[in-house]
C-alpha cells in the first residue's frame, strides 16, 4: 500500500474501532442499542437548543484547546489550561464586581484583557521556569490547577463571596458586561464570536508572524533556532504565555457568557478535554474548533442517551480516552499497512 | 608462526545505494596490532560495525578463528569474544567503573553482586595490563582518558580476544597516549589480537603491525608495516598529491576578524587555551587538526552560542564576544555548521521556512508579517542558483539529500550582507560535486572581500582553498603557515600531534 | 507533656495514613521511572485500583481478594501505558492523560452498571488495624506505626525491598543503566524494553494497592473520581523523595501532614477556607521542583523510547 492510501486507511481503522468500542460499551449499558443511539443522536442534535448546548460547550473547548495548541507549537506542554481558566474567572469577576459602574463594553474589553493576561501570567510563570531552569512544565502546569482552583475556593469564601450568599458564589456580574445570546431563548452566547476570532488570531499569528514563525522554530529544534540568533527563552515564555491567554479567555468568556458570577466547579475539566481536542484537531486553529464541537457532540449526546436508555455519562470520558490512544496507535498503523512498499 | 585469527572476504556494503563497502578484505593475526587506516568516510568504521553485528553486511564472509561465522548483534560478537570500543562511549554516567565492567554479566551470586570480589578482579586485570581504574569511582567524576579505560576494561573483563578500537587517540592528550599505547603493547604481548581504526598516520608508525587502507570503500593496500613508511601511507590514504584549486595569490586587506587569547573551559579541562588567530579581508583561514581538539568550541564562541571563559573577539575592530548570536550575525556573520541537521535546519519545515532563518530577512517581513510571496521567490532563486534539487519550496527539508540540504544553508548563510563566513566541515557527507562547489563557492567569496574561516578535518579541503592555514591541538593553535607552494606536509603532521615546532 | 505527646502521635499516625496510599504509588512510579518511564497516568492506575479492589471486596466479602484485584487493576491499566510507550513509542504525556480520562470514565461506567443510581453508596468494612506484638509497645513511635492495616506493613515491606534491589543488587545496576543510558545497557545484552514493561507491571502493582487503600483502608466505599489527584501528587512525591524508597516516604508524610493538619483545623472549627490547606501539597511541591532545579534525580532518559537503530 502506497503510504498515502495507508495514511488513509490508518483514519479510517481509528474511526472505525473507536466507533465499535463505544458501541461495544453502550450496548452492554443501554436498554437497547437502538434506543441508546437514537437518544445520542436526539440529545445533540434534536432541537434548536440541543443544538446550541453542543456550542455553548464548544465555546471554552475551542479556547482552551487553542491555549494547549499554542503551547505546543514551542514544545510546551501545557496541562494547566484548566488552572488559567479560572485564572482568567477570577479577573473578569474581580473586575465586574469591583468596577460595576464603568460601561458595559468597557467592562467586556478590559475583561478580555485581564482575563487573557491572569491566564497568561499563570501559565507563563512555569514557562519562565521551563526557559531559565530547565523545570518540566508537566508537573508544574498540573499543580498550578489544583492551586488555582484552591484560590478560587479561598476567593469564594472571603473577598469575592456574594454577601447574601449561602454557598461559595460571587455575586452576579453587572449586566452591561454580560454578553449577549446570539440565538434569544437558547444559552448559546456571544463567547462563540470570540473564540472564532480567537482562532483566526491564533491562525495569523503563528502561520503569518515573525513572532509566531520564532515560535514554531523553536518547537521544532531549540538549538537550530537559537544558532539562528533566535532567542529561544523569549519565544518559550512569549508562547506560554499566549497559551495560557486563550485558557483565561475561555474562562471570561464562561463568566460574562453562560454563568454570569464565578462558582467553584464551573469548568468540568475543559482544561483536560482541550488536550483531547487540541490532539484531535491536529494543533490547528481550525481543526481544533472542529474537534471541540465533536468532543462537544459526544458530551451532549451522551447526556441524551443517558435519558434515553440509562447509558451512563460516564461513557464520554471513555469514548475521548479511546479516541487519544487510537490517534497515538494510528503511525503504527501506517508503517504496518504500509510495509512492503517503501517508496514513499 | 602466529594464526589468523580473524579474515574478512569479499565484503559489500551500501548506505542508501552508496557503497560504503567495495569488495573489502581484512586478515588479522593474533598477538597483532592491525591499524585500519582511512579518510573520514573511507568505510572503515562500517566495516568495523559490520564485524561487531552492528550492521549486517550486504553480501561477503567473516572467518573467525578458522570458522565462517553470523553475527547478529553486539552480544553475538562479545559471546564470540570480539569487543568493540566506539568513539562514542557507551558507559552509564551514574554508575561506577566497576558497576559498567560488569553491566549485563551475571556474576556469582546474582543479583546479589559480591562487588569486593569483583573489584579486586578488575584490579588485578588493571594491574596486569598497566589500565589503571579506580573501581568505585562513577563515570561522570572521570575524565575522557579514564572513561576510555573502563571502556577497553569492559572488554578486558569479558576476556576478548579482538579489540576493535575506533579513534582511540582523537579524545586523548599526548602523555595520555603514550599511557595507552604502552598498553596496547602488553595486550599484544599478552597474545591479544587489536584492530585500530584511525586516520592518523604517524601512530600507525608508531604502534602498528600491519596496515590496511581503505579508501573510497575499497582496500588500497593491505602490508607490514615494516615495508611501509609515512610519504607512502599517506600517498595511499590520499591517491594523489594534495591538488590546490585554482587561487590568486593574494594578500587581504584589513583585519576583520581578531580572536585574541580566548580560552575555554569545559568540565574542567581546557578546550580551549589563550587562542589567538586573525582573519584579513579577503582571506581564507584554514583551520587544520584533529576532530575534537577544540574546533567545535572554536566555531560556537565565534558565533555566541557558547560563552568565552576569557579573552575578546573583536569584529572589524568592535568588540562581539558579549553580544548576542542575532546581534553578531546581524553584523554580517554566516555559519555553516558541521551538524547541520542540529544546528542548521529544522527539518519539519519547509525550505521557505528555513531560509526565514537567516539574519537578513528585511525583504521579508512587513510590520512583522512574513512577506510569503518575497520569501518564496527568494527560496526559489536559491534553489535554481544553487541548483537545489527539490519539487517544490514547500516541502520539508528533510525529503532532501545531505547535499542539497548544505546548498540550502550555504544559500541562506551567504548573502551579500556577509563580512565572516564560518564554515565548520562545509562539505561533510557530501560528494565530490557538491564538495567542488561549496569550496569554489568560499573561494569567491573571498574573492569579493570576505574573510572565511574555514575548520576542516579533510586536509586536502584546508590546503586547496586556504591563504593561510592554522594547526589547532588541544584547543591551542600550534603555528600558522602561509599556504604556497613549499608547505612542509611533514610539519604540519607533527603540528596535528601536538608537537612544538616552531 | 503527656498531652503533647499524643498529640504528636495522633498527628503523625494521621499523616502515615494519608502518606501510605501516596507512598505505595510513589514506590511504583519510581521504578518505572528509574527505567525510564513516565507515567503521568498513574492517576488512572490509581483510580482503576481503587475500583477493581472495592468491587472484588464487595461481591467477594473478602478483603484480601480485594487487596490482589487492587493489584490487577493497577496492571490493567499500566500495560496499556507500558505498550503504548514501550512498543508504540507514542508520547508518554499524552498517553497518560489519556489513560486518566478512559479510567475515570470506565470505573465510574461501571460502577453505574453494577450498583446503578442509588442514593446510599455501596459500602465494605475497611481494613482492620493489626497491633503487632513487641514493636507496637514501643512508646509514642510503636502504636503510631505498628498498629496499623495490612497495606502499611505492605508498605513498610516494600520499602525495605525496593530499597534493597535499588542500592545492593545488580537489579538496581541494570534498572540504573536502562533508564540513564539505554544505548549502553542494550549493547551490553540488557534486554532494555523488557526491563521497561517489568518495571510496569511493578508500577501497576504498587499503584493499584496505592489506590485500594483509598477504598479499603480509608473510606470502605467508591465514587466517582475517587483518587482526585492524589495519582499527580504521588508523581511529585518521587521527585521529592528523590526515587530513594525511605525518602519517598518521608515525601509522602510531609504531604500526609498537611492533609492532616487540615482535617484537623477544619475540625476545631477555625475559620480558614480548607483550601488553604488542601491546595498546600500542591504548592510543596512546586518549590520543590524549583529547589531541585538543575540537580534532578531524575534518569536521563525518562519518557523517551529506545531505537536501537537511531542514533
Amino acid at each position: 500500500m502506497k503510504r498515502k492510501e495507508a495514511s488513509l486507511a490508518a483514519s479510517l481503522i481509528v474511526l472505525f474501532l473507536t466507533i465499535l468500542l463505544s458501541l461495544v460499551f453502550i450496548g452492554v449499558a443501554g436498554d437497547s442499542l437502538s434506543s441508546s443511539i437514537s437518544g445520542f443522536f436526539k440529545g445533540a442534535f434534536g432541537s434548536a437548543y440541543s443544538i446550541s448546548e453542543v456550542f455553548v460547550k464548544a465555546i471554552p473547548l475551542t479556547l482552551c484547546g487553542l491555549s494547549v495548541a499554542a503551547g505546543f507549537y514551542s514544545g510546551f506542554t501545557n496541562i494547566g489550561a484548566e488552572g488559567q481558566f479560572y485564572m482568567g474567572a477570577v479577573a473578569a469577576t474581580v473586575l465586574g464586581m469591583y468596577c460595576p459602574f464603568l460601561p458595559g463594553f468597557l467592562l467586556i474589553i478590559l475583561g478580555i484583557v485581564l482575563s487573557f493576561l491572569f491566564g497568561g501570567i499563570w501559565a507563563a510563570i512555569p514557562g519562565v521556569l521551563k526557559a531559565k531552569f530547565g523545570i518540566s512544565e508537566v508537573i508544574n502546569t498540573l499543580m498550578f490547577n489544583y492551586i488555582a482552583t484552591g484560590i478560587v475556593g479561598i476567593l469564594l469564601q472571603t473577598v469575592l463571596k456574594a454577601p447574601d450568599a449561602y454557598f461559595p458564589v460571587s455575586s452576579y456580574m453587572p449586566e452591561g458586561m454580560w454578553l449577549f445570546k446570539i440565538i434569544p431563548g437558547t444559552r448559546l452566547h456571544a463567547g462563540l464570536i470570540l473564540a472564532v476570532l480567537s482562532a483566526i488570531f491564533m491562525y495569523v499569528f503563528v502561520w503569518r508572524t515573525w513572532a509566531g514563525f520564532k515560535i514554531r522554530a523553536v518547537g521544532s529544534n531549540r538549538r537550530a533556532a537559537s544558532c539562528a540568533g533566535i532567542n529561544v527563552s523569549l519565544s518559550l515564555v512569549l508562547s506560554s504565555l499566549l497559551s495560557g491567554g486563550f485558557a483565561g479567555l475561555a474562562g471570561f468568556s464562561e463568566i460574562a457568557g453562560l454563568q454570569h458570577r464565578l462558582l467553584e466547579g464551573m469548568s468540568p475539566g475543559y482544561g483536560y478535554l482541550a488536550i483531547v481536542a487540541s490532539l484531535l484537531g491536529g494543533n490547528n486553529p481550525f481543526g481544533i474548533i472542529l474537534a471541540s464541537i465533536i468532543i462537544a457532540v459526544i458530551q451532549v449526546g451522551s447526556q441524551g442517551m443517558q435519558r434515553s436508555s440509562g447509558v451512563p455519562t460516564a461513557i464520554s470520558n471513555i469514548i475521548l480516552g479511546l479516541v487519544v490512544l487510537l490517534i497515538l496507535l494510528r503511525p503504527v498503523l501506517v508503517k504496518a499497512l504500509s510495509k512492503g512498499d517503501n517508496n514513499g | 608462526m602466529q594464526k589468523v585469527i580473524l579474515e574478512m572476504n569479499h565484503i559489500d556494503k551500501s548506505f542508501f545505494g552508496k557503497k560504503a563497502n567495495d569488495d573489502v578484505y581484512l586478515r588479522v593475526m593474533e598477538g597483532e596490532i592491525h591499524a585500519l587506516l582511512g579518510e573520514n568516510g573511507a568505510g572503515k568504521t562500517t566495516l568495523m560495525n559490520i564485524l561487531y553485528g552492528l550492521y549486517q553486511a550486504d553480501s561477503g564472509e567473516i572467518i573467525w578463528k578458522g570458522e565462517p561465522l553470523a553475527i547478529k548483534s553486539p552480544k553475538d560478537a562479545i559471546d564470540r569474544k570480539i569487543g568493540m570500543v566506539h568513539q562514542h562511549f557507551t558507559l552509564v554516567n551514574k554508575l561506577s567503573a566497576s558497576e559498567n565492567i560488569t553491566l549485563g554479566l551475571k556474576t556469582k551470586g546474582y543479583p546479589f553482586t559480591d562487588r569486593a570480589s569483583l573489584d579486586s578482579k578488575i584490579s588485578e586485570i588493571s594491574t596486569r595490563y598497566g589500565l589503571p581504574v579506580d573501581p568505585g569511582k562513577r563515570i561522570l567524576e572521570m575524565s575522557v582518558g579514564e572513561q576510555q579505560r573502563v571502556e577497553i576494561m569492559k572488554l578486558l573483563y569479558r576476556d576478548v580476544d579482538l579489540l576493535i578500537l575506533d579513534e582511540p587517540t582523537a579524545v586523548l592528550t599526548p602523555s595520555e597516549t603514550d599511557d595507552f599505547f604502552a598498553v596496547l603493547e602488553r595486550l599484544r604481548e599478552d597474545g591479544k589480537a587489536i584492530i585500530i581504526i584511525t586516520h592518523r598516520i604517524p601512530e600507525v608508525m608508531r604502534i602498528a603491525n600491519e596496515v590496511t587502507v581503505l579508501r573510497d570503500g575499497k582496500v588500497v593496500c593491505s602490508k607490514s608495516i615494516g615495508d611501509l613508511d609515512e610519504e607512502k601511507l599517506s600517498q595511499y590514504m590520499i591517491g594523489r598529491d594534495l591538488s590546490t584549486l585554482k587561487r590568486e595569490e593574494r594578500t587581504g586587506g584589513n583585519v576583520l576578524l581578531n580572536i585574541d587569547g580566548v580560552s575555554l573551559e569545559e568540565k574542567g579541562k581546557k578546550v580551549l587555551d589563550n587562542l589567538c588567530i586573525k582573519i584579513n579581508e579577503g582571506e581564507i583561514l584554514g583551520i587544520a587538526g584533529v576532530d575534537g581538539n577544540g574546533q567545535k568550541q572554536l566555531a560556537e564562541v565565534i558565533l555566541g552560542i557558547r560563552k568565552l571563559g576569557g579573552g575578546s573577539i573583536y569584529l572589524d575592530g568592535n568588540r562581539i564576544d558579549q553580544l548576542s548570536i542575532e546581534e553578531r550575525k546581524n553584523m554580517g556573520i554566516g555559519y555553516i555548521s558541521d551538524d547541520r541537521h542540529r544546528d542548521g535546519l529544522v527539518m519539519d519545515m519547509n525550505l521557505e521556512e528555513n531560509m526565514l532563518l537567516r539574519s537578513e530577512r528585511s525583504g521579508f517581513l512587513h510590520h512583522g508579517f512574513i512577506d510569503k510571496s518575497a520569501l518564496k521567490s527568494a527560496t526559489e532563486h536559491a534553489i535554481s542558483e544553487f541548483s537545489i534539487k527539490t519539487h517544490s519550496s514547500g516541502i520539508p527539508v528533510r525529503l532532501l539529500s545531505g547535499g542539497n540540504q548544505q546548498k540550502l544553508i550555504i544559500a541562506r548563510e551567504i548573502h551579500d550582507s556577509v563580512r565572516l563566513v564560518i564554515a565548520f566541515q562545509p562539505t561533510r557527507g557530501l560528494d565530490i560535486g557538491a564538495s567542488e562547489f561549496v569550496r569554489s563557492l568560499l573561494l569567491s567569496e573571498r574573492d569579493k572581500g570576505c574573510a572565511v574561516l574555514l575548520i576542516s578535518a579533510d586536509l586536502e579541503e584546508i590546503f586547496s582553498i586556504s591563504d593561510e592555514v592554522a594547526v589547532i591541538h588541544s584547543g591551542r593553535i600550534m603555528g600558522i603557515v602561509r599556504n604556497n607552494s613549499d608547505v612542509d606536509m611533514t610539519r604540519i603532521g607533527l603540528m596535528m600531534a601536538g608537537k612544538e615546532v616552531m | 507533656m503527656a498531652e503533647l505527646m499524643d498529640i504528636i502521635a495522633s498527628f503523625l499516625a494521621s499523616s502515615l495514613r494519608q502518606a501510605a496510599p501516596l507512598s505505595l504509588a510513589a514506590l511504583g512510579v519510581a521504578y518505572a521511572e528509574k527505567a525510564g518511564i513516565l507515567n503521568i497516568g498513574e492517576e488512572g492506575i490509581m483510580l482503576s485500583g481503587a475500583f477493581f479492589g472495592f468491587i472484588a471486596a464487595y461481591f467477594s466479602g473478602s478483603l484480601f481478594v480485594g487487596i490482589i484485584s487492587g493489584a490487577l487493576g493497577g496492571i490493567l491499566i499500566s500495560m496499556i501505558h507500558a505498550f503504548m510507550c514501550i512498543k508504540v513509542k507514542a508520547n508518554q504525556t499524552i498517553v497518560g492523560l489519556a489513560l486518566n480520562f478512559f479510567t475515570l470514565g470506565l470505573t465510574s461506567f461501571l460502577f453505574l452498571l453494577v450498583f446503578g443510581q442509588n442514593t446510599k453508596l455501596p459500602s465494605v468494612a475497611s481494613l482492620n488495624p493489626i497491633t503487632l506484638p513487641v514493636l507496637s509497645k514501643i512508646p509514642v513511635l510503636g502504636p503510631v506505626f505498628f498498629s496499623q492495616n495490612i497495606l502499611i506493613y505492605i508498605l513498610y515491606l516494600a520499602i525495605i525491598v525496593f530499597f534493597v534491589v535499588f542500592y545492593k543488587t545488580e537489579w538496581g545496576v541494570r534498572l540504573t543503566a536502562v533508564g540513564e543510558n539505554p544505548r549502553a545497557a542494550d549493547s551490553a545484552g540488557l534486554g532494555v524494553n523488557a526491563t521497561r514493561y517489568v518495571s510496569c507491571i511493578i508500577n501497576g502493582v504498587f499503584g493499584g494497592l496505592g489506590g485500594a487503600y483509598i477504598t479499603l483502608a480509608q473510606l470502605g466505599y467508591f465514587q466517582e473520581d475517587i483518587v482526585s489527584g492524589k495519582g499527580y501528587i504521588a508523581l511529585v512525591v518521587v521527585i521529592l523523595g528523590r526515587h530513594n524508597p525511605v525518602f519517598i516516604l518521608l515525601s509522602a508524610m510531609l504531604i500526609g501532614f498537611a492533609e492532616s493538619l487540615q482535617f484537623s483545623l477544619q475540625t476545631m472549627g477555625i475559620p480558614l477556607p480548607s483550601q488553604a490547606f488542601s491546595m498546600l501539597p500542591y504548592l510543596i511541591a512546586v518549590i520543590v521542583l524549583l529547589l531541585s532545579a538543575g540537580k534532578s534525580s531524575s534518569p536521563a532518559f525518562l519518557g523517551i523510547p529506545y531505537e536501537r537503530d537511531k542514533r
